[in-house]
């Protein structure tokens, strides 16, 4: 059976099969219980499963998962809820330090089942530290699996699937897609979610997205249609570990990659994907691995994001760039790849 | 007065200081008084009356699509003048996101303030020059900043004290804490001041703290005042007495002033699904302005006076509205120049790069 | 306060004309009211307003053309706005308001214009990095390279880098003349004269060809035939069971029909033996008893014809077999020295370098070398008259005029002709 719903109600749909089938799952979280949940994904759990399996919690993010960390020792699934990617810090000693080793230092004894769910992301036009990008952070961490849904059929199945792991998992929710509606069907058996998908066949280029971006890319590459490129899109979908194997086969064809993220360029997932791009598929690559991200500055005033963030245009031109050979350039102040001055 | 508030766990607070009744009598406390005269008075109502209207104008602008939201400090507007008026020509405020009445109060630009729910900027004020620190966004970060702030004008012998706000959901964070331990480990010249409106969003401040926030000021190591938050002479009074004493040489104190969230947390949030017309209704009828104004009218202030401060609400409100429209959009480009002091040649680079990207298409969208 | 921006209505417009103000400053407009009509290139339309208030400015005046994103009015929220969270109008945009900001945008799937590049101002991209010559070349085309055995120092490119096509060029060339060409030899004349020493194969070929072309007489004949059929039957073998792992091109056929018409042929499969006493005869005519079939292969080395002993005697498998053998081995470099002596005729694929035909030089002590040019679909005029396209080819025959005459040579080549035209010939060898 099918549905079409918002990326937000098949999470909450999602959340609620998931209780349904484990008494062990609680969640837990700032305005999740009576109020739902700031983007209502909790809304009527409360309700449903009662005020100690849908906890509102008191304002602190590093209790909150300290806490959950004891919950899991204790037997328990807890599905933490962070209300804003801004806001996960406080709680980053508790994730890093303890959350991604108690498995590890304990031999395999200690498992800490907890999944960490976080909106994340920006292009909705928001104030201050309610537009991040932190994925990496967690990415670079050895001892925690990070996933992103970027449809409402895979929010549906991988919050399931996350919260049956038995490892940690960070579960970044792109925010600016929580009102997008998709077909959901909850009979299908979904796949692993540990695996990327292509979700749109195409011989010019790869574009390899996650999250808010599969989106963009998807409208990116519908754009290019009139101007005769034929764009590949793949949906990383799990980010670590990451799931490369449709990456490699898609360049060996194309001989291009770009990788489209938020998160500021340095040190952001492009750079790892492009290294093992570079490492498994050199002699299929007609160009260098690009990236269009955002740039390395603390994310801007929302009035200025659109810019900031990747859109339709930037990516174009880039892939036009590649196709063009115009990265080929001695200029080492890199303004002039895009062929004027000033 | 006094109200207990009935907790999990923990003793009845011993008073809740009140010096003006919602009916707009005065009354006495055993501790504390205000001093200020008729002309006084007539002041911190005149000024509730005018942040009352920037807040109502920048909640309309929300609406209009001008802004991108707005948290209203309706209800509260006595803890915001009350303890605005108890500061000395060199003290300084640390805020949270809601005191944009304190903000005005303090001299800084409206243009400035706006512009940080416009989206256009992130806080472009002169903290040096208004005393007032950046609006905080991530709660309860900044009490810490006040801390440090007030340890460095001890360690300078300088006069000034800071008074930091934060919410009852932010008395939760452990930075929150970490900032009371170090205020009173070093008799640090701050003064904590906490504006309980009852409410993190949804979740009441009875599901906050199993002991009302004031009780913990004594396991911290500092005296705590509980006041009537909607009381704007207690209010004023209770910290004028903190900064005395903090500018004595007596370290911090810890005020819970018990006041209501009378609007949503912001302008997209929707009260009706965590608390009850009734809840609001009984608020309002403790409302800080209505007292203030009975009191007035009791001791014969003429009528043109309320008519004079009603006008300059009006001026206030079309000059609110102004400042908004004027304000310019922002440029991208500019926002390389200012990550570091001292720029580096990556982000020199990445300007360039975007700034001839986006000349392609002749300017900003 | 609001200002409202031309849009683009959404046929590619990138300006319109104000044709007539609905509105005046003081009006007051609910959202959705039409404040103006506009002309496009194609039509008239009505604008709503997404704003609702009181009409504070009119931007545009009527009759002026404007640029799509141009504001053309200002609209103001009316006075005494209230703080009525369902007060009605603001501005309809796309953007549902969340808690924290203005909400997501919806997008189009559209890129934006561009704006006319000036191109007095466009920078060139590439440049010599101070002076040293960078060799470029992308990942696939080094690999080839390194494959191929070259030096992409060696290689002229076409362009900024080294192409694919540029590395393939160059393997063609390099293999005719089996020395490495230095790239300068492509720049212009002012470029000082080059020596290069012949040495090894080179000098093996150059001193082979003197003599031959000096010593026998060369007198060439040439027929050009409808192959398709040839082409045909080699496609079938290819997928034939029996030859399962053979590579067979059409030279297999072309071997074989040389085998065949060479029964009726002696003087071209011969030798000239010059004698030294005196007398009434100045040499002999050696008429070999076996074919011995050379098939002339361009290696990276260059120039070798090793030959098949007795190919007349084999079958179409083994004929096939040997063939490819002796063209792999060959271009491994691991052919026998004595491997190249012995031939008798041999058979020389041009074909393969892009021409139709050439003279060839004979083979040392051969009487006969045939030439197959390129096999390349031409119009041909079929039987009933009719023009179709065939794959076409040309045979030259060059040979020893003092062993055979031209009507023995073109009794042999047309031998050979008629079996390529039409494979079944051969059943009545």
């Amino acid at each position: 059976m099918t549905n079409d719903m918002s990326l937000s109600k098949a999470l909450n749909a999602g959340l609620r099969a998931a209780m349904a089938a484990d008494e062990t799952v609680v969640l837990m979280g700032e305005d999740i219980g009576r109020l739902g949940g700031v983007f209502r994904v909790t809304d009527g759990l409360q309700g449903e499963f009662g005020a100690y399996r849908v906890m509102d919690t008191p304002l602190a993010e590093s209790g909150i998962v300290g806490m959950a960390i004891g919950l899991a020792h204790a037997g328990f699934r807890p599905v933490v809820e962070i209300q804003f990617d801004g806001f996960v810090y406080p709680a980053y000693d508790q994730i890093v330090t303890q959350l991604a080793r108690h498995f590890a230092r304990s031999g395999g004894g200690l498992q800490v089942p907890v999944v960490i769910r976080i909106p994340y992301g920006g292009g909705i036009g928001a104030v201050e530290h309610h537009s991040e990008s932190p994925e990496a952070q967690f990415v670079m961490t050895p001892g925690l699996k990070v996933v992103t849904p970027a449809t409402p059929q895979d929010g549906y199945w991988m919050i399931q699937q996350a919260i049956a792991a038995d490892d940690p998992v960070i579960f970044m929710e792109p925010k600016r897609r929580y009102w997008q509606t998709g077909e959901v069907d909850v009979d299908a058996s979904p796949p692993s979610l540990w695996s990327s998908v292509v979700r749109r066949e195409g011989t010019d280029a790869t574009l390899i997205a996650y999250g808010p971006t599969v989106t963009t890319c998807l409208e990116a590459a519908e754009a290019a249609e009139a101007d005769e490129l034929d764009l590949e899109v793949i949906d990383l979908r799990t980010l670590s570990p990451l799931d490369l194997a449709p990456v490699y086969a898609s360049v060996r064809r194309t001989g291009h990659a770009v990788v489209v993220h938020e998160a500021a360029r340095t040190l952001g997932l492009g750079a790892e994907i492009a290294t093992r791009i570079t490492q498994e598929c050199f002699y299929s690559m007609e160009a260098p691995v690009q990236r269009v991200t955002g740039y390395d500055t603390p994310y801007p005033p929302s009035r200025a994001e659109d810019e900031y963030l990747p859109g339709i245009d930037r990516i174009l031109d880039t892939v036009e760039a590649l196709l063009s050979d115009e990265w080929v350039t001695e200029s080492p102040s890199g303004a002039g790849r895009w062929g004027r001055v000033g | 007065m006094g109200d207990a508030r009935a907790h999990p766990g923990g003793a009845p607070v011993q008073r809740c200081v009140q010096l003006l009744t919602p009916d707009g009598d005065r009354i006495d406390d055993p501790e504390f008084a205000y001093d200020g005269d008729q002309e006084a008075i007539a002041q911190l109502f005149r000024q509730m009356v005018l942040i009352r209207r920037i807040d109502t104008e920048g909640f309309a602008l929300q609406r209009h699509g001008e802004l991108g939201l707005w948290p209203p400090l309706l209800g509260q507007e006595a803890a915001q003048v009350g303890s605005t008026a108890a500061l000395g020509p060199d003290d300084v405020v640390y805020p949270t996101y809601r005191e944009a009445g304190v903000a005005w109060l303090m001299g800084v630009d409206l243009a400035d303030l706006i512009g940080q729910w416009r989206c256009s900027t992130l806080g472009s004020w002169d903290m040096r020059r208004h005393r007032f620190g950046p609006l905080s966004i991530v709660i309860g970060a900044h009490p810490l900043h006040a801390t440090g702030y007030a340890l460095g004008l001890k360690l300078r012998e300088e006069e000034g004290v800071v008074l930091t706000h934060f919410g009852d959901g932010a008395s939760s964070q452990g930075d929150v804490m970490e900032a009371l331990e170090f205020g009173a480990l070093d008799q640090v010249p701050v003064v904590f001041f906490c504006q309980n409106n009852q409410y993190a969003i949804s979740l009441p401040a009875t599901r906050q703290s199993a002991v009302p926030i004031v009780q913990r000021a004594s396991g911290f190591g500092m005296p705590g005042v509980q006041v009537d938050g909607n009381d704007v002479l207690a209010v004023q009074a209770v910290t004028a007495a903190a900064i005395d004493r903090a500018r004595a040489g007596g370290g911090p104190t810890l005020i819970e002033a018990l006041t209501y969230r009378m609007g949503p947390h912001t302008t997209s949030d929707d009260p009706t699904r965590y608390r009850d017309d009734a809840e609001v209704e009984s608020w309002r009828a403790r409302d800080p302005i209505d007292r203030v104004r009975k009191l007035l009218q009791r001791l014969g202030t003429p009528s043109t006076f309320f008519a004079d401060v009603d006008a300059e609400a009006e001026t206030l409100g079309a000059h609110v509205r102004e400042v908004c429209s004027a304000l310019p959009e922002p440029d991208l480009a500019a926002w390389f120049d200012h990550v570091y002091a001292e720029q580096t040649d990556e982000l020199r680079a990445q300007r360039g790069e975007y700034v001839a990207w986006r000349s392609q298409y002749g300017g900003v969208a | 306060m609001s200002e409202f921006a031309l849009p683009d209505v959404g046929e590619g417009l990138t300006e319109a004309e104000i044709l007539t103000w609905r509105v005046a400053v003081g009006d007051v407009v609910a959202v959705n009211d039409v404040i103006v009509d506009i002309e496009t290139a194609k039509s008239v339309v009505e604008l709503p307003t997404p704003y609702a208030g009181v009409v504070s400015a009119i931007l545009v005046d009527e009759g002026q053309t404007v640029p799509v994103g141009t504001p053309i009015i200002a609209i103001g929220a009316e006075e005494g706005a209230s703080d009525d969270s369902t007060s009605a109008g603001g501005p309809a945009t796309d953007r549902e308001p969340t808690l924290v900001g203005y909400g997501p945008r919806t997008t189009a799937a559209r890129r934006r214009r561009k704006i006319p590049p000036d191109l007095g101002t466009v920078v060139p991209l590439h440049g010599e990095d101070g002076g040293v010559r960078r060799i470029l070349a992308k990942p696939p085309v080094r690999k080839l390279a390194k494959v191929l055995g070259i030096n992409l120092a060696d290689v002229h490119p076409s362009g900024p880098f080294v192409t694919r096509a540029d590395v393939e060029a160059f393997a063609a060339a390099r293999s005719q003349t089996g020395v490495t060409v230095p790239a300068d030899m492509f720049l212009p004349a002012t470029n000082p004269d080059v020596r290069v020493p012949v040495k090894g194969v080179r000098k093996a070929m150059a001193e082979s060809m003197s003599t031959s072309a000096f010593t026998a007489p060369h007198a060439t004949e040439w027929i050009t035939l409808d192959v398709s059929r040839t082409v045909d039957l080699a496609e079938r073998l290819r997928v034939d069971p029996s030859f399962e792992g053979i590579r067979v091109t059409p030279t297999v056929i072309v071997a074989k029909a040389v085998c065949l018409a060479m029964r009726h042929a002696p003087t071209l499969n011969a030798s000239w033996l010059d004698v030294s006493d005196a007398g009434d005869h100045i040499g002999e005519i050696l008429l070999h008893g076996s074919v011995n079939l050379g098939i002339a292969v361009a290696t990276e080395r260059g120039l070798i014809v090793p030959n098949i002993p007795a190919a007349e005697k084999l079958s179409m498998v083994e004929l096939a077999q040997a063939v490819d053998r002796l063209t792999s081995i060959a271009r491994e470099g691991r052919i026998q020295p004595a491997e190249t002596t012995g031939g008798t005729f041999t058979i020389t694929n041009v074909g393969v370098f892009g021409v139709d035909g050439g003279t060839p030089i004979l083979n040392v002590g051969e009487s006969g070398i045939l030439a197959v040019g390129a096999i390349q679909r031409r119009p041909w005029v079929m039987p009933d008259d009719s023009l179709a396209a065939r794959w076409v080819t040309t045979l030259a025959l060059s040979f020893d005029h003092r062993i055979a005459d031209g009507a023995e040579a073109a009794r042999f080549l047309t031998d050979v002709a008629d079996i390529l035209r039409d494979p079944a010939t051969a059943l009545t060898y």
